[in-house]
């Protein structure tokens, strides 16, 4: 095992033509992982027919490459100007956009590029450690333990508002759950609040509410106050590596969350039904319960900007497990990558690990290599692209609202999008100038729709019976635990006043 | 005299044989130079996807000078790509393929379809997706008659309510009065996954997509729905029923016509013969069918007028059989 293990890093590093095949795939995913609206499921789809032909290891390892480093560039426009590239980078927008705001985006952009490497190896180790007991834990979780998850999910809005705020983040948590309901009802196929708009019948786009929830209200915000998205001049920031350093070195201070959140991140793409942005919300949300000062967040906590980052890059490790040994992806991304493989000639399943331990162990370096290609490279074009933040706003605004639309057209080329866009723009200026929380809303929209599927399957299944399976009984504890704890913590004072920050 | 008229006929003959080669050729120099949309009326990645993509790169080869410009429109099942390809110009430039099982949705009037299939320009068919009873490894039953024989109901899984998977799996074992529970709601390969964790036992499928999960020994076929492979008895030769029949012939003929490439109604008749001649070609070409053998959804093409009948075929039911389909959606519905 350790030796083929080791021959296949040695393999994979000292073949040239792999290596520039990587870094190839490496730019092309950070490319297509930084332009708003267009997945990493449409860049394999149409790298397709690019790695016909090619050898099996090397068509393997360009489209995971591309695939896994796709979420690391996605982050850069998040915490730049609030533009999220989709629903897992929204989730860094919420700290990472204040942070550029107070001019700290090299800060932001040194640690979430790095918690997405840290993520990304640590998901590839996780991979290689779950191999032998993949089977009785994917199999453990059924709609049963997916309704269960995301009710916990649901129940992390409570630390999200903090404080006096927490009816505030119930109300628009409970509004993006509602939103959720839109759409063809999965048990009786009546299209709810459509009618005959069928671009409705599959639910509200999340990538549009994304958009118009953060993007289009900081743009309005910017444009209406003036001046820059750092709030202080270039001259007292001294810009430089150093800041970029300083952001690398948070992911170490935070090293244990790190750990924690690319773990959870990996499991939950090994469980096929959750979805890759409940990963990514569902850990930022942890962040926030975890921490100490939860007021911090929303006003620029670097925590905010890890805990997503490892979890999104974390879970393409996990996402990889089920595809392969199975032959049943864990998302989307996944089951265009399993039609690849095939394609190439690899033939998912149990077979994998008897017949081709060497490629599986390819794939997991390949992994860890292509982070760390995207993590170098990215690290070192931060200190140029952050100083985007200190351009007047008559400048970038136009061009980043063109891409907000480009974005949520593009995503499902559907141009009733654009009139959501504007609808939901609207609630999300609202909801800012109120000083509401606006992350509950998504949570709401992602985890409310897994939550009412499951449940219906659920129930279907074992009727009432399911809340007393014996992982459902755990989840239920640690719920209860996560409310009494919000309870507890909402009667304590806030150690920290985010008023002072986020003016 | 005679030889001058002669030759007259032959030189007027050939005029004759050249405009008319002249014509196609007019038709297939049309699309010089033209983008030809091609719309895929599901999300990128899968069977449609990758079949809509590997016909348009051919059929770009074989109309020189042409552009295919593959459009993913996912949306209510299909619905929304089709709608768009019905009423888009009909000029030979907006193709597509969609889900055969949209039959279903005309035969019974379902919500939101604003196109009539037997009207459209049919250019071929890329394959055939013959219909299984699949049916988890650790289930006791090994036969379509262990099956009938189960005693109390089984859980079979299908996709959201309303899908083809959905309208044959409720139509099959409501009128076959199998004792099957079908829980909805498992999209994608979410219904492999349950049958793994053992939730439901088994599903009503297309051959294809569950070609991998049986070689891997996660389950195993009972019975089949139309196709040529001979290792597995054929549905309609275990069922007597008359009506049960009509219905099995229902799926089976749509099973027969998968992969479908059309454009909306009334494309002038020389385009669409430029049109199918590409498409053919495409069908023909030996790389295309190596690609298409690699993902493990051989190529079995027919073309424009044969596609036309079959489809006119599918959608000319008996009130009967529409009734049956029509109840046995309704019949499931809590």
């Amino acid at each position: 095992m350790i030796d083929v293990m080791f021959r296949a890093l040695g393999d994979l590093l000292s073949n040239p033509q792999t290596m520039g095949l990587m870094l190839i795939a490496v730019l092309i995913g950070l490319v297509v992982g930084a332009t708003p609206g267009i997945g990493g499921r449409l860049s394999i789809a149409l790298a397709i027919p690019f790695v016909f032909g090619m050898d099996m290891t090397q068509g393997a390892v360009f489209l995971l490459t591309m695939h896994a480093v796709n979420g690391t560039s996605g982050q850069i426009s998040s915490i730049m100007f609030g533009v999220p590239g989709d629903g897992d980078d929204a989730a860094t927008t919420i700290d990472g956009y204040p942070m550029a705001k107070k001019g700290e985006a090299g800060r932001a952009l040194g640690a979430s590029i790095t918690a997405s490497g840290v993520g990304g190896i640590i998901g590839a180790i996780v991979f290689a450690i779950m191999i032998p007991v993949l089977e009785p834990i994917v199999l453990a979780f059924s709609p049963a333990e997916f309704f269960l998850l995301a009710i916990l999910g649901i129940t992390f809005i409570a630390f999200l508002a903090g404080g006096e705020n927490i009816f505030k983040g119930m109300i628009v948590g409970l509004f993006g759950m509602m939103l959720a309901t839109v759409g063809m009802d999965p048990q009786t196929g009546t299209a709810r609040f459509a009618g005959d708009n069928l671009f409705l019948w599959d639910g509200i786009s999340l990538v549009t509410c994304v958009l118009a929830l953060f993007a289009v209200p900081e743009m309005i915000t910017l444009a209406v106050k003036g001046g820059s998205i750092a709030a202080i001049s270039m001259d007292n920031v001294k810009f430089s590596y150093r800041q970029v350093f300083n952001g690398v070195l948070d992911v170490p201070r935070h090293w244990f969350l790190a750990l924690r959140t690319s773990i959870i991140g990996a499991l939950i793409g090994m469980v096929p039904g959750l979805g890759g942005s409940a990963a990514a919300w569902l850990c930022y949300g942890h962040a926030v319960q975890s921490s100490k000062t939860p007021e911090r967040f929303g006003h620029g906590a670097v925590e905010g900007v890890i805990a997503p980052e490892t979890a999104s890059n974390a879970k393409e490790g996990g996402s990889l497990l089920p595809t392969l040994f199975f032959g049943i992806p864990g998302s989307s991304g996944m089951a265009v990558m399993m039609g690849a493989f095939l394609i190439l000639g690899i033939q998912p399943g149990p077979a994998m690990i008897t017949q081709h331990l060497d490629l599986v162990w390819t794939l997991i370096w390949a992994l860890v290599v292509g982070n760390l290609i995207a993590v170098t490279f990215l690290l070192f074009i931060t200190r140029w692209v952050a100083v985007l933040t200190f351009i007047n706003a008559t400048m970038l605004v136009p061009f980043i609202i063109v891409l907000v639309v480009i974005g949520a057209y593009v995503n499902e080329g559907q141009w009733e999008n654009l009139l959501i866009l504007v609808g939901m723009s609207m609630i999300g200026y609202a909801l800012l100038r109120a000083n509401w929380p606006r992350a509950p809303f998504v949570i709401g929209l992602v985890l409310g729709r897994i939550a009412e599927e499951s449940l219906h399957k659920a129930l279907d299944l074992w009727g009432m019976s399911f809340f007393t399976r014996p992982l459902s009984l755990v989840l239920i504890g640690m719920i209860v635990a996560t409310i009494a704890f919000a309870i507890y913590r909402s009667r304590k004072p806030p150690a920290f006043d985010p008023t002072q920050v986020s003016a | 005299m005679n030889t001058i008229w002669k030759q007259l006929g032959t030189a007027c003959l050939a005029l004759g044989a050249t405009a008319g080669a002249a014509m196609a050729d007019d038709a297939v120099d049309f699309f010089k130079g033209k983008t030809v949309n091609y719309i895929v009326a599901t999300a990128p990645g899968g069977g449609y996807d990758s079949y809509g993509r590997l016909v348009a790169e051919y059929m770009q080869r074989n109309l020189p000078g042409s552009t295919f410009v593959v459009k993913n429109m996912p949306g209510a099942g299909h619905i929304i790509g089709t709608n768009a390809i019905y009423a888009s110009k009909a000029d030979g430039l907006t193709l597509g393929t969609f889900n055969t099982g949209l039959i279903y949705n005309q035969l019974i009037n379902a919500n939101g379809v604003k196109f009539d299939l037997s009207k459209m320009s049919w250019i071929g068919k890329a394959a055939s997706d013959p219909r299984v009873i699949v049916i988890a490894a650790q289930s006791p039953i090994k036969s379509f008659a262990d099956l009938t024989g189960q005693k109390t109901p089984v859980n079979f899984a299908t996709a959201g309510l309303g899908s083809a998977s959905y309208v044959e799996t409720v139509m099959l074992t409501n009128s076959l009065k199998l004792p099957v529970k079908n829980l909805t709601g498992y999209n994608g390969t979410d219904d492999q996954l349950a049958m793994r964790r053992g939730e439901v036992i088994g599903s009503i499928a297309s051959r294809s997509s569950y070609a991998n999960f049986v070689e891997n020994g996660y389950g195993r076929f009972i019975a089949q729905i139309g196709g040529n492979d001979k290792d597995l008895p054929q549905l309609a030769s275990l069922v007597t029923d008359a009506k049960a029949l009509g219905l099995i012939n229902l799926v089976q003929s749509q099973g027969d016509i998968s992969r479908l490439t059309a454009g909306p109604p009334g494309i002038p008749a020389d385009r669409m013969g430029a049109l199918i001649g590409a498409y053919k070609k495409a069908m023909e070409d030996k790389e295309l069918q190596a690609r298409a053998e690699k993902l493990e959804r051989p190529v079995e093409p027919a073309y424009g007028e044969d596609v036309a009948k079959a489809i006119a075929t599918a959608l000319n039911q008996s009130d009967e059989t529409k009734q049956l389909l029509a109840e046995a959606l309704k019949s499931d519905k809590k």
